[in-house]
């Protein structure tokens, strides 16, 4: 009891006494275990974050009718099937010729949100509808009708002949909306006007059908794939498809850039740590005349090794403590700079930061120890 | 003498000096790996991320309104067109360069024999051309539809071909009328009819599972379109957007003079669009939102990662050698206070130390540089297959921060040892 009592107070005191020293020694621990511990946190975050980003592509997965069309039920049938943290956003989109100005116009109705999550790309001049009673033109049908942000419009559609008495008129349906905002894609979409789902079932008098659906799903593409097999199998109505284009560069893409910080990470590290061992190994070289001193008054090489590595080893577990925080903080800076939203916490890197910088002091100390019980301790004292 | 004390201290000394040349080494190397790796990570980024396919389309200026979405059209009956003749002309504007690949694209409607109506696409898909300006190009949709899954045969290389008829066909049609590779079959088009060879089935995963690609003389001799083009797909590597591109893109006219000059020096989508429409006679070139919209995104997230990282090993790199080279200035005292006791001024003990650790410094730094490179080319090799290009901007860089980080650890040790008494040292406290 007493022997360990003075073992702590010796190293404490080492530590206290040589506190510019070890200040050094403990600054740089802490750097090292900052970039571990930070670099460490992104690797693992990167893919999440990076993903998110790969959304910006729009939907990697639409539901098709298997035959002739859906309804919101099924959609959220199949949507049960994928975990609710994975989903950015599900669009129904039914498709209808109607006319603007007399002039045949396909209009997508659809759940603007949710498109608006879909298919982040767009490009809206003026206000995205946020309501019923507006609608957003394509970019092509504005220019070519002459209409713009504000103007109101009169969309007519013609109902399916339903087979009533052959010399009844059948009177057009029309309704007026606003146009919220004009769409620019510079892609298709330019020639579509888009409308809500509710405005087009009222235009239409039918409701409850849904062409197809578009999905954007922050998962890889093997998890995208198992999705759309067991969706496809298991929902009677429905044929999941992946949008190949988007799934597949996406995945070569996002493995790139994960091995790119991985093998970044490596690196730093690698050098980092062996900075942290010759500043340790420095540290304790310098010390040499104090092991000697010890060895002539008595100490055990065993006594000064481990007194020495005890010293190392605190450090190296400060160092650690230190470097985890740091690196979280470091970790979330990034994060926010970068992607705009937080880290996920990983408890395990914390132990984990602590144990490597202890293991790395440690063994950088122990080498230049050990040579230096070796020498005479006459030979020190006397210096060199 | 000076240089004399100092060659014998690196030579007496050396497996210190080695140990700081050393540290010194490694943080030259951490920092030029870093900064050469961040500076061409933008490059390599955008090429990967070409594989989202074309982010410009080209389009003739009186294009059908009503071409859709889901591919309800009849096939090229606008009526307007683009010509074949000029598509040269595309490697020639200002930023030719940074056109990675484009394909032109024609559309006939095809009657098979089973009565069904299919689309043919008539493209690039290995072609080689001779430009106005004497190089030779390849050009064609083979990396511009990198998701395609050829499942069948293999892709369609109109320079092995030469005047077959040849196609590949989408699997959803190709199972629809029992294709393999090396079949042929029959389509009719709106001035004539033949039998086509497939090269290839390909998975697209979407719509063009339902059509034949072809070369474009072949589309064209089918629809009658001879030196007609629909459209066409280019990519190119673009710089993300900002507000100048923003404003531009609307009105390249409402820039002053300057802006104008930089707008079109600047490899902004927009201003790429707009040279393509300057060669291209009546034509409408887009950006393609979905692609090049996320493709500045994400080049900018992966940009600002890689700055955030290399300036936390920066800074890592610094310290640790601010670190040694201070522990192993402050170690030499006895041997410093010895020298004020035999009458050396504060200034030339300080200029001996500075001499001799920034001699070390530049040994150190210059081999780290060299190692760093070779880091930076392991990184290049490994995740994008090709070499970092090096930018001559990081030698100053590296250089500069060597020095002023070796000077910095210098300066709390000069401080110290300045403040010695001789005697103090030497009696050893």
């Amino acid at each position: 009891m007493k022997k360990r009592q003075m073992y702590f107070r010796m190293i404490t005191a080492s530590l206290i006494r040589r506190r510019s020293r070890m200040l050094v020694a403990l600054l740089s621990i802490a750097i090292g275990a900052t970039i571990l511990s930070g670099l460490v946190t992104i690797y693992y975050d990167v893919p999440r974050q990076m993903g998110a980003q790969f959304r910006n592509y729009g939907a990697n997965m639409i539901f098709t009718p298997s035959d002739g069309s859906f309804t919101q039920a099924d959609i959220e049938d199949g949507r049960s099937y994928i975990e609710s943290a994975d989903i950015v956003g599900v669009t129904p989109y039914r498709y209808e010729s109607v006319r603007i100005h007399e002039l045949p116009v396909m209009a997508a109705g659809t759940d603007l949100t949710q498109a608006k999550l879909t298919s982040p790309y767009w490009s809206v001049e003026g206000e995205y509808p946020s309501g019923t009673g507006s609608l957003l033109l394509g970019a092509s049908l504005s220019e070519q009708f002459r209409l713009f942000v504000g103007d109101t419009v009169t969309v007519s559609y013609t109902p399916e002949f339903d087979g009533r008495s052959e010399d009844e008129t059948i009177l057009d349906n029309t309704i007026d909306l606003t146009v919220a905002g004009v769409l620019e894609t510079g892609g298709p979409e330019e020639d579509y006007v888009y409308l809500q789902l509710s405005d087009l079932e009222q235009l239409t008098g039918k409701s409850g059908e849904i062409d197809l659906a578009e999905l954007s799903i922050s998962a890889n593409s093997d998890k995208l794939r198992s999705y759309a097999e067991k969706i496809s199998s298991s929902v009677q109505a429905l044929d999941a498809r992946l949008v190949k284009r988007v799934t597949e560069s996406e995945t070569t893409v996002l493995t790139k850039l994960q091995a790119l910080v991985l093998l970044v990470t490596v690196v730093v590290l690698a050098l980092t740590m062996i900075c942290v061992a010759t500043t340790m190994t420095a540290v304790v070289t310098e010390r040499r005349r104090e092991i000697g001193l010890r060895k002539a008054i008595g100490a055990s090489n065993g006594g000064i090794i481990k007194e020495f590595m005890g010293e190392g080893m605190l450090l190296g577990g400060l160092g650690g403590i230190i470097g985890s925080v740091l690196g979280f903080i470091f970790a979330q800076q990034v994060s926010v700079h970068v992607f705009s939203s937080s880290i996920t916490f990983m408890p395990l890197i914390v132990p984990v930061t602590i144990l490597v910088s202890v293991a790395v002091t440690g063994v950088s100390c122990l080498l230049p120890i050990r040579s230096a019980t070796q020498i005479d301790p006459a030979l020190v004292l006397k210096g060199e | 003498m000076f240089f004399r004390m100092i060659f014998g201290t690196l030579v007496r000394q050396w497996k210190k000096m080695l140990m700081i040349a050393f540290t010194i080494a490694l943080g030259s190397s951490l920092a030029t790996a870093m900064l050469s790796v961040m500076l061409d990570v933008g490059d390599k980024v955008n090429q990967e991320l070409k594989t989202y396919g074309a982010n410009i389309t080209v389009m003739p200026k009186e294009s059908s309104v009503l071409s859709s979405l889901y591919e309800v059209e009849d096939g090229g009956t606008s009526g307007a067109y683009l010509r074949e003749d000029e598509l040269g002309k595309i490697k020639t504007i200002f930023w030719a360069f940074n056109i990675v690949d484009y394909a032109p694209f024609i559309n006939a409607k095809v009657t098979l024999d089973d009565g069904s109506e299919t689309s043919a696409v008539g493209t690039w898909f290995n072609h080689h051309m001779e430009l106005p300006t004497g190089e030779m190009l390849d050009a064609g949709v083979t990396s511009m539809r990198s998701w395609w899954e050829v499942t069948d045969g293999k892709w369609l290389d109109e320079q092995i071909t030469g005047s077959r008829n040849v196609a590949m066909v989408g699997t959803a049609l190709a199972q629809r009328l029992g294709l393999k590779s090396g079949d042929t079959f029959h389509v009719a088009g709106a001035a004539s009819d033949m039998q086509l060879e497939v090269i290839g089935i390909f998975d697209a995963g979407g719509e063009e599972d339902d059509r034949i690609f072809m070369p474009v003389d072949t589309a064209q001799t089918l629809g009658g379109l001879d030196g007609k083009i629909d459209s066409i797909e280019v990519s190119a590597i673009t710089t993300p957007e900002n507000e100048l591109a923003i404003k531009a893109a609307k009105d390249p006219k409402s820039l002053t003079i300057s802006q104008y000059e930089t707008w079109y020096c600047t490899a902004y989508a927009s201003s790429i669009c707009y040279q393509i429409q300057e060669v291209i006679t009546d034509s409408v070139a887009a950006p393609v939102r979905q692609v090049a919209d996320s493709e500045g995104a994400i080049l900018e997230k992966t940009e600002l990662l890689m700055m955030l990282i290399t300036i936390l090993s920066l800074i890592g790199a610094a310290l640790g050698i601010c670190n040694l080279v201070t522990a192993s200035v402050m170690e030499r005292s006895a041997e410093m206070g010895l020298m004020k006791a035999i009458g050396a001024q504060n200034a030339s003990v300080s200029g001996l130390v500075l001499t001799e650790i920034l001699l070390t410094a530049a040994v150190g730094g210059s081999v780290g540089f060299f190692a760093g490179w070779g880091f930076a080319q392991i990184i290049g090799q490994t995740v994008f297959g090709s070499a970092i290009t090096m930018r001559p901007v990081v030698i100053p860089i590296v250089a500069v921060l060597v020095l002023l980080v070796t000077l910095a650890g210098c300066i709390p040790a000069i401080r110290m040892l300045l403040r010695l008494r001789p005697a103090e040292v030497l009696h050893g406290k």
